[in-house]
């Protein structure tokens, strides 16, 4: 299986495996021109540290010494070498980076980080030793950091390799989760469904955040599981195009689990971008089960919106607004709702207030496009408009 | 007139005279589009079924010569078909023929090995037409369509990046659930209640109730003289709102730009397109759809007709903040909204965004 490999660089069963995967790390960094601007500036370091040698024999020796053990696979013995050269010269890029890359396969996350902290301190740019240390951060429950790391290490390019993008991803996936970036999750849950990797653990994380659960999914008690297996299920199926086996799934799931906590939401969200109604559907049956749950209701309102209900979206933002006043979603959903129900004074506070805080948001500048209109603000309904265009492309 | 009055009259000139008199009442309480509600009359004379037409007689007859009217139509009596009994095409590895014989069509693909027929049970569209055909209790959008202008088949428009491997994927797209609502919803009456689709009731092509909610309630009050349950009033939607009433079919600008669609492709998407226009402004009448079609009738294909409604704003006799053409006054549609072909060809659209088109210009958006 495809995931299998990842799944064994993730439990550190094999160095080889996990050094050769973690030079698909460092191709990454932002594909593989890039590969080799960093690997010439990390053999300019190592050659300026060779530079160095020429006036420190002993280092020159230790340096040497290191890197036949590494290549010996012999991994304590290369450690203990690149530590001891580390100490004579601390500003050694290469060591610090070899250390802390077999420290991370010996399972020494503590140490790995140590090391990693040293590289990017000297080369706060050097994008795979981030995500090293974010993966490090992960096994050692620093998740904040670990998520940090990773999101930073991807955003500059270190998913960019097919192999490396899984174990970061999936790492990553799991953080957003935890940290309640439910959306955020599944979009890197997406990436691996449009590769077909359907493994358990795969189809766990997407019923986590499916069903915004915020745990890891190691967490997460036996009897549950298959709960949010069957969830993850019933979401790969929609995701990979099967509909109708995820309804089926579903339904079945709604069955056995009447009173579980925003399988309705998940199943609406799913289908909330190709039939508003049907999704409208599926959050009221949520909030059936959870009259509380606020951010249903937000979702509620903002698909009403998106369907046009505009009269049904006011009660329901209102609601979510009165609980969180900051809530975007429903900030716009009564912002643009306001403003095609006869309030665009207030619709347009809304919405502004919305933009103050993300310029770019398409749906606020649509809901002032829209009143602008109304209101027969030709100029502005069209600069809006022309925003709203370069936005969506 | 008093009706009073006309009580002294032979009883046959009384009763016309009695009855006119009440239903021109009625039309006035009722504020209604047009045309004069005729149906107590039509109800004491008749015993035939009483449908929209029995009172609105001149928008049903126009009406059911309007494109809407046919956006589906009946595989048994249609004209495209008929006049073309064997159309055929070769597409890639894979053969179709569309054939049509004693009022039955039927859509076959080969492989040169195997073949697979099935009845066309849905022609969707009048003139280019795209057949949803069924199989296993699956739909699928045929992957040929008919288009008027070659006079033959080809590739259905958006599917072009299809790569069939097997004899179903060469029949057709498989259709998800949401789709096949929302494309029998625009092309049929009565195909959807609620979330569920409802074949056996459809009826091909759009009849009244598909844009005037509530007509089926008034026709029904009407019959026992009552009239207060009118359908929701369309005129009073300013042109925003209009434009997003139809784009309910024809796609609002808020559908494409929430979906991030753009290029040539979606020139076909006329409520998006208009409101891209520096023009449009939503609450301006001159600059609605309705101002330039009205949907109870065929379009009007004479450029020429247009121009008043451009004149309305582009005019110096306007006081208004529109420039005024310094080339031309006639003809203004086909320099500022130009025609635009369709990926793949095979059939162009009016491009709704008005604008000063500059030689050589792209597509904008």
């Amino acid at each position: 299986m495809f995931f299998a490999p990842i799944l064994q660089f993730v439990t550190k069963r094999d160095l080889i495996l996990k050094r050769s995967t973690f030079e698909h790390v460092i191709s990454s960094m932002a594909g593989r021109n890039c590969l080799k601007g960093f690997l010439l500036t990390f053999l300019m370091v190592g050659m300026s540290g060779l530079h160095a040698q020429e006036a420190s024999p002993q280092f020159a020796d230790l340096a040497a010494r290191a890197a036949a053990a590494r290549d010996q696979q012999n991994i304590p013995l290369a450690i203990e070498l690149y530590t001891q050269a580390e100490q004579l010269k601390p500003d050694w890029r290469e060591g610090w980076f070899y250390l802390g890359l077999l420290q991370y396969g010996a399972n020494q996350f503590p140490a790995a980080i140590d090391a990693f902290n040293h590289l990017l301190q000297l080369e706060p740019s050097a994008v795979p030793a981030m995500a090293l240390r974010g993966l490090c951060e992960f096994e050692t429950g620093a998740y904040d950091d670990s998520l940090r790391d990773l999101e930073q290490s991807i955003a500059h390019g270190a998913a960019n390799e097919p192999r490396n993008e899984q174990i970061l991803r999936y790492h990553l996936a799991q953080l957003l989760v935890r940290a309640g970036r439910f959306q955020d999750a599944l979009t890197q849950y997406k990436i691996f469904i449009e590769k077909q990797v359907d493994s358990p653990d795969v189809l766990l994380g997407l019923g986590l955040a499916g069903t915004r659960v915020r745990l890891l999914p190691k967490e997460i008690p036996e009897t549950d599981r298959g709960l949010y297996l069957a969830a993850g299920s019933a979401g790969y199926a929609f995701l990979s195009g099967n509909s109708e086996l995820a309804a089926s799934i579903f339904t079945e799931l709604f069955a056995r689990y009447p009173t579980a906590p925003n399988l309705h939401l998940f199943y609406g969200y799913l289908l909330f971008q190709h039939d508003s109604e049907l999704a409208i559907n599926q959050f009221q049956s949520e909030l059936t089960i959870a009259p509380g749950n606020i951010e249903a209701h937000a979702i509620l309102a903002y698909t009403e919106m998106i369907a046009g209900r505009y009269a049904e979206a006011v009660p329901e933002a209102e609601h979510v607004l009165a609980a969180m006043p900051d809530m975007e979603m429903a900030l716009i959903a009564l912002g643009r709702s306001l403003g095609e129900t006869g309030d665009p004074k207030h619709g347009m506070e809304l919405l502004n207030r919305v933009l103050q805080s993300d310029p770019d948001n398409l749906e606020a500048h649509m809901g002032l496009a829209a009143i602008y209109s109304h209101a027969g603000r030709r100029e502005d309904a069209y600069r809006e408009r022309m925003v709203c265009l370069g936005l969506a492309k | 007139m008093s009706v009073w009055f006309a009580l002294a009259w032979p009883s046959s000139l009384r009763r016309i005279v009695v009855r006119f008199s009440v239903a021109a009442l009625i039309w006035l309480l009722c504020d209604f589009a047009g045309v004069l509600p005729t149906l107590a009359q039509s109800k004491k004379s008749s015993t035939s079924a009483v449908t929209c037409g029995t009172c609105h007689v001149g928008v049903a007859t126009s009406y059911s010569h309007a494109p809407m009217r046919h956006a589906m139509e009946s595989p048994g009596a249609n004209p495209a078909l008929e006049t073309h009994p064997n159309l055929s095409v070769q597409m890639g590895q894979y053969f179709y023929t569309v054939q049509t014989k004693d009022g039955k069509s039927t859509y076959t693909v080969s492989d040169g090995r195997n073949s697979l027929t099935l009845p066309i049970r849905w022609i969707f569209g009048q003139h280019s037409q795209t057949w949803v055909l069924e199989k296993d209790g699956h739909l699928y959008e045929s992957l040929v369509s008919y288009f008027p202008r070659d006079n033959g088949l080809a590739t259905t428009p958006g599917d072009q990046k299809i790569t069939p491997h097997n004899l179903i994927e060469a029949m057709g797209r498989r259709l998800q659930p949401w789709e096949t609502r929302s494309c029998f919803n625009c092309h049929a009456t009565d195909a959807v209640a609620g979330d569920q689709l409802t074949l056996d009731h459809l009826r091909p092509g759009l009849d009244c109730e598909r844009c005037h909610v509530g007509a089926q309630q008034h026709m029904a009050d009407a019959e026992n003289d009552n009239f207060k349950t009118l359908p929701k009033s369309l005129k009073r939607m300013d042109s925003e709102s209009i434009s997003n009433f139809c784009g309910e079919c024809h796609r609002s600008w808020d559908a494409v730009i929430r979906n991030h669609w753009h290029g040539p492709a979606f020139v076909r998407f006329q409520p998006y397109r208009l409101q891209n226009s520096k023009c449009f402004s939503g609450n301006d009448p001159r600059i609605s759809c309705l101002a330039c079609h009205n949907p109870h009738q065929p379009a009007n294909r004479n450029n020429a007709s247009y121009d008043s409604k451009c004149l309305a704003c582009h005019s110096e006799a306007k006081a208004s903040h529109a420039r005024v053409c310094t080339v031309s006054k006639n003809n203004c549609v086909s320099c500022h909204m130009p025609k635009v072909e369709l990926p793949g060809g095979h059939t162009s659209f009016t491009d709704h965004q008005i604008r000063v088109v500059k030689p050589g210009e792209a597509y904008p958006n």
